[in-house]
């Protein structure tokens, strides 16, 4: 920027001050009547922002009962949903339903056989599956669950059907673990006081 | 030019300023003092005061096994106490109005038939802790009530009662590989097994919530402020809990049936690894610990070190094999008993004219005198070098607790009968999942896969965190795991076992073995043994290793004791991953005699 473009504003000449513009009042004012529609709309207004305030908190604390009534409702059913899971817990535990599968007659068989689709050929055993079970659940051997009360089946259906197994293996029931079977039977002759091995299942079914 | 009106009007500024001022700052110096320097003291005293703060428990972590079926979880039980001076107050109360609507002698009848006391039993609980002091405000109804117990107490609505939720732990599947997955004392720590093992992942961090209360314990909307709880990862098992129970429930009978002390089940995934089963008897019910003896509260198959007797020769038969020394037709003179250049002497279990034995021979006689002149034809540094490998001497990759590593001497210090005894599995230490293990890398074509029981664990916003992948590694050729199984498929076949062991429409390989325990003073015990069983399953393509040992069986002590056990152990493994049955047929039977 040059100075050349620079204006330089000539100095003004100060004037002498202004005479005093302040003079003695002759007569007040007369005052103006205050507007009443201010006054309501002010007054009004603080009354609405009140009354709003006031209507959101009740809404609000109306809310909390709610909510805590929801939160009782909810601890009451959570309760329930305990109480019946306590019943059901260890109702499918795998000693409970192989004990209850057995009570019924079913087995756990030996082997299993396969059916080739391709040609209908039998692979593995290939032969029926026995009547016998491989582990008798309701013997006197069993996995423990301190969470099961008892079985009542257990303990008055296996005297009776331990007699039909002896029975069953003089048949010539054929066992998997024969030698293993005579043993046993030989242990349940030594000690009368338990209650009789059953080595190979329960045999009979009660149930069709 | 100031007057004196003026001086008096700015005099009277400056102090009505100044006292301003002071009484400005006064606050200022408050208000700095209540809500900078005191702040901390004032939040945490007001919320002392006006608020509710308690603790969020969070819940421990579950396990469960490959296909999810819960092993261990949390719980509730409620421990219900009563206020005996309240019940006093009561009963002395004389205004109508302020009596409760049941009076005592009945409410205690109902309160005794739901705890399963009677009412006698009820009122003496109050009246003995009212007798020992007059102002008693406890009293101890009953501990660990079910919910359905708690919910019945609380709906007869006495003000004397209170009940205390208690977080336990829960095992349904009860003893179902209690073993394994351990369980916690009272105080709630982990003691056995996974509960142990994976500590880290199962635990809880606490949580808490505070708020503040108004009328009638509403909570004030807005002035909750909660930490959560976070709860514990599930830790998932590569067990099947069927195949668990039925090998538990299977184990046990035989256990019974031959007498014997303690048995063990183990299944090995031959191409992961991953144990499927860990089956023991005894097994102790992590509900209920007391049912057995606290020996059996540890895992045996991880903590049992045991000298594992001829299931290790087939070990030795690879290591010659893999050195190039001897193939399965390689054969040497075998006497009953032999006397080494040592002066050691060597006996076969059983008495026999002298045999000219092939190693596959030796393998399917079992002979203590065979193996010991074909082992003897590698050096005792590499024998031993092969049996590291194959994982004696070392925990298994798993690291469970209580875990024993077994023991292998430096091979430079053997003494002369060690130098023949650990080609037959004796004067060295293994527990049956070393052998699971083992027998894992026979196998897998040579290919030792890191055992493995944890599958992963998940964080409760449900981050998976698989378990770190086992390490492997090729111990010995393909073509020696070949041959050594070949072998087995021929004990299994040719050896005395070979009718009780078969397995329906599959081609199996098996080792048995029959160790004798030492009696604690440096000898071994007579007449009992630690007898064992491994097999391999299908041979031709193998996909599961089975051991099967028995303590002490009592009514066979060999190990065919555990013929029976082990047939169905197998049976009921290869039906349960439902293993296409052997289509190839078998070759021609190995001679077991040049």
């Amino acid at each position: 920027m040059s100075l050349l473009n620079v204006r330089v504003q000539p100095r003004t000449e100060t004037r002498p001050a202004p005479a005093r513009r302040l003079r003695a009042v002759t007569a007040p004012a007369g005052l103006r009547r205050p507007k009443l529609a201010y006054a309501a709309l002010a007054v009004g207004g603080a009354l609405a922002i009140g009354a709003a305030q006031m209507i959101v908190s009740l809404a609000s604390t109306q809310d909390a009962f709610a909510l805590a009534k929801l939160n009782n409702q909810q601890r009451e059913l959570s309760l329930q949903k305990q109480a019946l899971g306590d019943e059901l817990v260890a109702l499918n535990s795998p000693q409970a339903l192989a004990a209850k599968a057995d009570a019924m007659g079913l087995v756990v068989a030996g082997a299993a056989s396969y059916l080739r689709l391709s040609d209908g050929a039998v692979l593995g055993a290939g032969d029926a599956a026995s009547w016998v079970s491989t582990v008798t659940p309701n013997g006197p051997t069993k996995v423990g669950n301190a969470l099961l009360a008892p079985p009542p089946s257990a303990s008055t259906e296996t005297p009776a059907d331990g007699a039909d197994a002896q029975g069953s293996t003089a048949d010539g029931v054929p066992a998997d673990g024969a030698p293993a079977a005579d043993s046993t039977a030989q242990d349940a002759a030594t000690q009368p006081d338990l209650p009789p091995a059953i080595t190979d299942g329960l045999p009979s079914p009660t149930t069709r | 030019m100031t007057t004196r009106a003026t001086r008096g009007t700015r005099r009277r500024t400056v102090v009505a300023l100044a006292v301003i001022l002071a009484v400005l700052s006064a606050f200022v110096f408050r208000l700095i003092d209540i809500q900078v320097v005191h702040a901390d003291d004032n939040v945490a005293a007001s919320l002392s005061k006006l608020s509710n703060s308690n603790p969020v428990p969070g819940a421990r972590g579950d396990i469960v096994d490959e296909n999810g079926t819960v092993l261990a979880s949390d719980a509730f039980v409620y421990d219900a106490q009563l206020d005996p001076k309240l019940i006093d107050d009561y009963e002395k109360q004389t205004d109508p109005k302020k009596k409760p609507k049941m009076p005592w002698a009945e409410a205690s009848e109902k309160i005794a038939a739901v705890v399963g006391m009677t009412g006698d039993d009820v009122r003496k609980l109050v009246s003995d802790a009212l007798a020992k002091n007059p102002n008693s405000q406890y009293a101890k109804l009953k501990n660990g009530l079910s919910t359905e117990k708690y919910l019945a107490l609380r709906d007869l609505g006495l003000a004397y009662i209170a009940n205390k939720p208690r977080a336990i732990r829960v095992y349904p599947n009860g003893a179902v590989a209690g073993n394994i997955v351990g369980f916690l004392n009272g105080e709630g720590k982990a003691q056995y097994g996974i509960e142990r093992m994976d500590q880290q992942c199962l635990a809880a961090t606490n949580g808490s919530i505070s708020y503040k209360k108004g009328q009638g314990g509403v909570r004030i909307p807005g002035s909750e402020r909660i930490v959560g709880a976070v709860d514990g990862g599930t830790v998932k098992l590569t067990l099947d809990s069927d195949l668990q129970w039925y090998l538990q429930q299977m184990i046990g009978e035989q256990a019974q049936r031959q007498g014997a002390k303690a048995a063990t089940a183990t299944v090995v995934e031959v191409k992961t690894g991953k144990i499927r089963a860990a089956a023991e008897y005894p097994s102790v019910d992590p509900n209920n610990v007391n049912t057995v003896d606290p020996e059996y509260w540890r895992s045996h198959i991880f903590s049992d070190a045991y000298e594992p007797g001829s299931t290790f020769k087939a070990i030795t038969a690879a290591t010659v094999i893999d050195q190039g020394k001897a193939t399965p037709l390689s054969h040497v003179t075998v006497p009953a008993r032999e006397k080494f250049p040592n002066g050691t002497v060597i006996n076969d279990a059983f008495p026999h004219p002298v045999y000219d034995y092939t190693l596959a021979g030796a393998l399917i006689d079992s002979s203590n005198v065979g193996l010991s002149k074909f082992g003897t034809q590698v050096d005792p540094a590499t024998r031993a070098e092969y049996l590291e490998r194959f994982g004696v001497g070392q925990k298994t990759a798993i690291g469970f607790p209580a875990e024993q590593s077994g023991l292998l001497r430096d091979p430079a210090k053997w003494d002369g009968t060690t130098m023949y005894t650990t080609t037959f599995g004796q004067a060295f230490t293994v527990t049956p999942a070393q052998i699971a293990g083992a027998y894992q890398a026979l196998a897998n074509d040579g290919k030792k896969i890191d055992l493995s029981l944890v599958e992963s664990c998940t964080d409760a916003d449900g981050t998976v965190h698989e378990a770190a992948a086992p390490q492997s590694e090729q111990i010995i050729k393909p073509e020696t795991a070949a041959a050594v199984r070949q072998m087995l498929e021929n004990v299994a076949v040719q050896g005395g076992n070979a009718k009780t062991t078969k397995v329906d429409g599959y081609r199996i390989g098996l080792k048995t073995g029959t160790a004798q325990k030492t009696d604690g003073h440096g000898k071994y015990k007579s007449g009992v043994f630690f007898t064992s069983m491994v097999g391999i399953a299908p041979i031709e393509d193998p996909q599961y290793v089975v051991v099967v040992t028995l303590d002490e069986p009592t009514k066979m002590r060999s190990s065919a004791a555990n013929a029976a056990a082990f047939q169905q152990a197998m049976t009921q493994v290869l039906k349960t991953y439902h293993v296409a049955p052997s289509s190839e047929p078998m070759g021609p039977l190995l001679p077991k005699f040049n």
